[in-house]
């Protein structure tokens, strides 16, 4: 017998046919399937039972509620709250995007000590106890050398418990200096305490209100307002006409029933030429001046001294003037004033939301348009709402250090003499910084909320000033750009893992208070930074440590909201509708008990200004007309979170390729400026102001002024991560501030500027 | 092939005769029919114990007989499936009875609140959407059907794992040819429901029905 | 226009959305996202290959300043139902791999991501660009795979996916009903992501069959079209504009055309059986 080659293939053979008679090839070739459509690298989550817990947004003051839908521990997706009376299920991209942040790699998880130079990105982890004792040193050894004031506290609201604390730690260690980041708002809340003699906030009936006539306000572009708005504008008919005043084609203009391109700038004097025509034509709410205004008509002060009345002061803005500043027609403004003043439920709104600050004489000058509709406190019209009430406290005493500090002036120069009434000028702060001699006046600073090496204007010469502190504690959630720059991070948790509690947001006309809360269990080693805040008075003992008698943060939420804590905890809001049944007689809390559309306060605070005439300020932008011929404006996009926080990756996802295109930012430039510049789509450019430049391009539109520039606000970020990070320019860089002169604030509507292809 | 190797040999006598090439077809037929009946369903599965084992019978009786004591409907529709440690806590705190797989439970799984990794018989692929409300609510099916008559077995049945797909030996069926009534319930292969969906229904049902 | 209602169980599930009321806010896209699983990249601008579900085109009338006004169009998967609603849809009729197809139980358009391998003709065919390819297999940072939603898979690199209408919401409003002993689904209770999502209730979403639906009434409604209706793709996504220049972007006309009325044609040829 012989084996070979034949006898080989034979069995092999054999083999195949055999195999073709038993599962093997048919069973593989399915199995092989199925193990072809298993991708073990792509997640397969979690599946469970689904929940959905009622909070409320905390990454912008509007205040939204919120749904979140979790599975076990996972936070899955965040919706509106339908039954919210804020914004009764409306969410902006911003909100329904916030898990991003919450799960990604901008968050800070745990306490950091910086370990190379500043801004080098090197850090070392600490535990909670030596972050504390390092703040706690340094805070006792400025108070021992007798300079508690040297101490700063930057935060982006003073309106909710937290705040409240950080200001009340500050005063128990003796100093004047908690300093709210700017807000658009900030003028037209001096403008309704000089006018109405009230600290609070301006509610305007969006959902029955028939005319909205908003001076250049986000209302539908930027978050602050966006939940009540845009969930008002889906429940109007298209009976309700909102007009938009702006330069450029916003998408509130846009959705607007007549959009009204006023120059920038121009909003005062449109203002009081509106009022000049109702008043010519006597279309303004008599009964209402009658009984609740003051100095409408010319009036005497106790010393005899007459000073012009409203009516005086609008005689000079006749509508040919008006139309020249504005350069709007003579028939647009007319035929304007007179549906405001005909319309039955009116609102004149201004400083909501909008991109660039506005001025207080602005601020006022819409106001009084409200007043001449005598709209106050009525459906459809405007509530005034005072700061929230809720926190009660426990008296303090205070040691003589702390009476000595509190009794220096502000370093930002708020409450001055010159500015009396302005409570916070963190524009200043900068300048009061790196103009002074010697050592920095600010010695330590504690950023808790808000992000100013990124929001405020200027940010050349806040980088400068903030190299001058030397200590700077930041307690930020996230790696933001003034996280970047700090000594020490002592990370507050996301408001999906914490109780926060949310005060009525601007521009809602009842009380509303809302309460975030744990929707899951802490991600990271975090700490409510009042919880810190409580600890560092602790440690400090003695009269500072008396004025805290709470455990943490949430008991101090419980026994301050005591009434309220279980309808908070059960429906994650309290609505007080009450608040706007308050009669007109009892609203206006002025010297004269009346609305006052000449504040007798701002003539004192002006008479301590050396500027004793009764007129409007303009507001002029620095820098050099001939070699800076454009105005650059800034804008807000729904899409791109303007303020401390940035966009979330689903956000910049969003964004049209002629908005952000790689790395690239487009400016929005008219098709004639740009021919004049031979700039065509897609050019790169260089735009240039007197604060710095930036590298841009250029997208061509219709909807803008021809002379201005707009570019997105929200951009050019340095932190977060590598999905934010890097693209495009910040405007607020390039917008250096212009001081309003009544009042201190900054009030820069744009900045002059030039451009150049690149 | 084997007539033309007889002519070869014919030919040249150094080569091996027909009958040796014959019987080495045989032995790689029969090798291959063997290995392929035998030795491949083994290879193809491996088999896993459950992490402890399960007395469905006990259960049964002590919760009235319903299965949905333990498996049951959400609010939401949405099925619970295999009890949460949770659930099962709510009952097993502490020992009940001196049985050792209950010990076993408390200790390493209750005490360590850990969740009981469970292998699920009737796991689908991810991919899969299947609505038990459908099945049990909508059309009125008994449990059984699909899952065998599992609530009363006494003990956990080891579980077989397909290497290549990763999935349960269940969906495909015990038997390789797919032949006869499945031993636990339902084969749960796409055809399978297709199937009887077409039987019950008139359609096999559209994609998304079943997919996600 | 004046279609019946047909008095079947088959429902027909559409979206009408008022033009008039999107404000382009990204809220449609963004809950879309989140609720679908959809990955993200770090540049996002290359638009041909940015995943997304619905896009939200913005159009303007041409105009200079200032007599120029824009629109937003939001624009998820078009849901065709084909010529004389078969479900002839461009996309499942060109599909070799049987991975897409057309539900007549509820008229949406299905994509299985499993069963795709990936030949982009369903892009090719697609008039809406409503489909994408996914480049790469997605990526999430840190622990942002916590969030992903369970009731939607993941998909990989080398598969199309598109817009599902959220077919998963309706699997779960009708298990819910199932469980509460009832064949039929409120309203409410089977709402896509976006139409959830939209903060001015401009997308509206429901059954077209259904007379008790608000997309019945505003589909039917002088001011409804849809996108290239004289394709007769047919599809189930109407738009409301009080303008006549964002209802003329609705298709190619041409100068001097009377587009509504080659418009109203296209429809009753489309609902012609």
């Amino acid at each position: 017998m012989k084996i070979d080659r034949r006898c080989f293939l034979s069995l092999v053979i054999g083999g195949a046919v055999g195999t073709t008679l038993t599962p093997v090839p048919w069973k593989l070739t399915d199995d092989i399937a199925i193990w072809s459509q298993n991708w073990p690298w792509t997640p397969v989550p979690e599946d469970g039972p689904s929940k959905f817990v009622k909070s409320v947004c905390n990454q912008c003051p509007g205040g939204c509620g919120i749904t979140v839908r979790t599975i076990g521990d996972r936070a899955i997706k965040i919706e509106g709250q339908p039954d919210h009376p804020v914004n009764k299920g409306s969410l902006c991209p911003r909100a329904i995007s916030a898990t991003q942040h919450f799960y990604g790699p901008s968050r800070i998880q745990g306490p950091m000590k910086r370990a190379g130079e500043r801004g080098q990105g090197k850090w070392e982890k600490i535990s909670w106890d030596e972050a504390i004792k390092t703040v706690t040193e340094k805070l006792a050894e400025l108070r021992t050398r007798g300079k508690p004031h040297t101490v700063a506290c930057i935060s982006d609201t003073d309106r909710n418990g937290s705040s409240y604390l950080l200001d009340r730690f500050l005063k128990a260690y003796g100093s004047p200096n908690f300093i709210r980041t700017p807000s658009s708002a900030d003028a037209q809340e001096l403008a309704l305490y000089l006018s109405c003699g009230r600290q609070g906030t301006i509610g305007y009936d969006f959902r029955k209100a028939d005319f909205i006539l908003s001076f250049g306000c986000a209302l539908m572009d930027g978050c602050d307002a966006a939940g009540q708005v845009m969930s008002a504008f889906g429940e109007q008919d298209k009976k309700t006409r909102l007009v938009q005043i702006e330069a450029r084609l916003s998408d509130t203009a846009a959705k607007a029933a007549q959009w009204v391109p006023a120059k920038p700038g121009s909003e005062t004097v449109l203002a009081l030429g509106l009022g000049h025509v109702i008043v010519r034509d006597g279309l303004y709410n008599k009964a209402f001046i009658e009984d609740h205004g003051f100095a409408f008509e010319d009036w005497q002060d106790d010393a005899g001294n007459t000073h012009p009345g409203y009516r005086s002061l609008v005689q000079a803005h006749s509508p040919d003037k008006v139309a020249k500043a504005t350069g709007l027609s003579e028939k647009v403004i007319e035929s304007l004033a007179r549906s405001f003043a005909r319309a039955r439920r009116p609102v004149a709104v201004s400083g909501l939301g909008s991109a660039a600050p506005v001025s207080l004489d602005q601020s006022l000058a819409v106001f009084a348009l409200n007043a001449l509709a005598g709209n106050f406190q009525k459906p459809g019209g405007v509530f005034l709402i005072d700061e929230p009430d809720y926190l009660s406290w426990t008296e303090m005493k205070i040691d003589k250090t702390a009476s000595a500090g509190n009794q220096q002036p502000r370093v930002d120069g708020a409450g001055s003499e010159r500015f009396a009434h302005t409570r916070y000028l963190p524009n200043q702060l900068p300048e009061a910084i790196n103009s002074a001699k010697g050592d920095s006046p600010v010695q330590a600073l504690l950023v808790a909320g808000g992000n100013p090496l990124y929001t405020l204007a200027d940010t050349q010469a806040v980088e400068k000033a903030f190299e001058k502190i030397p200590f700077i504690v930041s307690f930020s959630t996230f790696m933001d750009e003034t996280a970047e720059q700090a000594d020490l991070l002592l990370p507050h948790p996301h408001f999906l893992e914490s109780y926060q509690d949310v005060p009525t947001p601007r521009g809602m006309a009842h009380t509303v208070i809302s309460l975030a809360r744990p929707v899951v269990k802490p991600q990271y080693d975090t700490r409510p930074t009042a919880d810190v805040v409580i600890q560092i008075a602790k440690n400090l003992g003695g009269f500072i440590e008396n004025a805290f008698p709470w455990k943490n943060y949430e008991d101090f939420l419980q026994k301050s909201l005591s009434d309220q804590w279980k309808t908070l905890e059960k429906q994650g809001y309290w609505s007080d509708s009450k608040s706007r049944d308050t009669s007109l007689d009892e609203i206006f809390r002025t010297a004269s008990q009346r609305f006052e559309f000449f504040p007798m306060s701002k003539l004192a605070a002006m008479n301590g200004n050396g500027n004793k005439k009764a007129g409007v300020e303009k507001i002029e932008l620095p820098g050099d007309i001939a070699k800076m011929p454009l105005v650059l404006v800034p804008y807000i996009s729904m899409r791109i979170s303007d303020g401390a926080v940035a966009n979330t990756p689903f956000m910049t996802k969003t964004l049209d390729a002629n908005v952000v295109l790689e790395n690239d930012v487009f400016v929005e430039i008219n098709p004639k400026t740009a021919s004049e510049y031979g700039l065509s789509q897609g050019d790169k450019a260089t735009v240039k102001t007197q604060a710095g430049q930036a590298e841009v391009r250029v997208n061509l539109f219709e909807g803008i002024m021809p002379g201005l520039v707009a570019m997105p606000a929200g951009l050019g970020r340095t932190g977060f991560s590598d999905y934010i990070a890097g693209k495009g320019a910040n405007v607020y860089g390039l917008v250096a501030p212009a001081v309003d002169p009544a009042s201190g604030l900054n009030a820069a509507w744009g900045a002059k500027a030039a451009i150049a292809k690149a | 092939m084997s007539t033309q190797s007889d002519n070869q040999t014919a030919a040249a006598g150094n080569r091996s005769s027909g009958w040796v090439v014959f019987v080495f077809f045989m032995i790689g037929l029969v090798a291959s029919i063997i290995s392929g009946w035998v030795a491949f369903p083994k290879l193809l599965y491996s088999t896993k114990q459950q992490p402890i084992d399960f007395n469905h019978q006990v259960h049964l009786e002590q919760m009235g007989g319903q299965c949905n004591a333990c498996h049951f409907f959400r609010e939401d529709g949405s099925f619970s499936g295999s009890p949460t440690l949770e659930e099962c806590k709510s009952c097993h705190m502490y020992p009940m009875t001196g049985n050792e797989n209950e010990q076993k439970f408390i200790d390493e799984y209750v005490n360590q609140d850990k969740e009981v990794p469970w292998l699920i018989y009737a796991e689908q692929p991810p991919c899969v959407f299947f609505s038990h409300a459908a099945h049990v609510k909508g059309a009125d099916m008994q449990c059984a059907t699909c899952h065998g008559d599992i609530g009363h077995s006494t003990s956990l049945r080891e579980y077989q794992e397909n290497r290549i797909s990763g999935y349960s030996r269940d969906i495909w069926g015990k038997s390789m040819l797919r032949l006869g009534e499945a031993e636990h319930g339902r084969r749960q292969k796409m055809n399978d429901c297709a199937e009887c969906h077409l039987k019950e229904t008139g359609s096999k049902g559209n994609c998304f029905q079943c997919h996600k | 226009m004046t279609q019946q209602p047909q008095h079947t169980k088959t429902k027909r599930y559409g979206m009408v959305i008022d033009l008039d009321k999107c404000t382009g806010c990204g809220a449609c896209m963004v809950a879309c996202y989140a609720e679908n699983n959809v990955p993200f990249r770090q540049d996002e601008s290359d638009k041909m290959r940015s995943l997304n579900w619905i896009r939200v085109m913005k159009v303007d009338n041409g105009k200079p300043f200032p007599d120029t006004q824009v629109c937003y169009i939001p624009m998820p998967c078009m849901q065709c139902d084909g010529q004389h609603m078969q479900g002839h849809s461009p996309c499942v009729s060109v599909c070799p791999a049987v991975a897409t197809d057309y539900d007549q139980t509820t008229g949406i358009v299905s994509q299985i991501y499993t069963r795709c391998f990936g030949c982009r003709y369903c892009m090719a065919a697609c008039p809406y660009h409503a489909r994408k390819f996914n480049w790469w297999d997605p990526k999430w940072p840190a622990d942002m795979e916590k969030y992903l939603n369970p009731d939607v898979s993941a998909r990989m690199r080398g598969v199309v996916e598109k817009c599902s209408f959220c077919y998963h919401r309706y699997q779960k409003a009708r298990d819910k009903a199932y469980v509460e002993g009832r064949e039929e689904l409120h309203e409410d209770e089977y709402q896509t992501a976006c139409a959830q999502a939209c903060p001015t209730n401009a997308i509206t979403f429901g059954d077209l069959h259904n007379p008790e639906h608000s997309v019945y009434s505003r589909s039917r409604s002088k001011t409804a079209f849809r996108l290239l209706e004289r394709l007769n793709t047919n599809p189930k996504v109407y738009y409301l504009s009080s303008k006549s220049w964002v209802r003329r972007k609705a298709d190619n006309y041409l100068e001097g055309e009377n587009f509504e009325q080659i418009r109203e044609k296209a429809r009753k040829a489309a609902a012609t059986h």
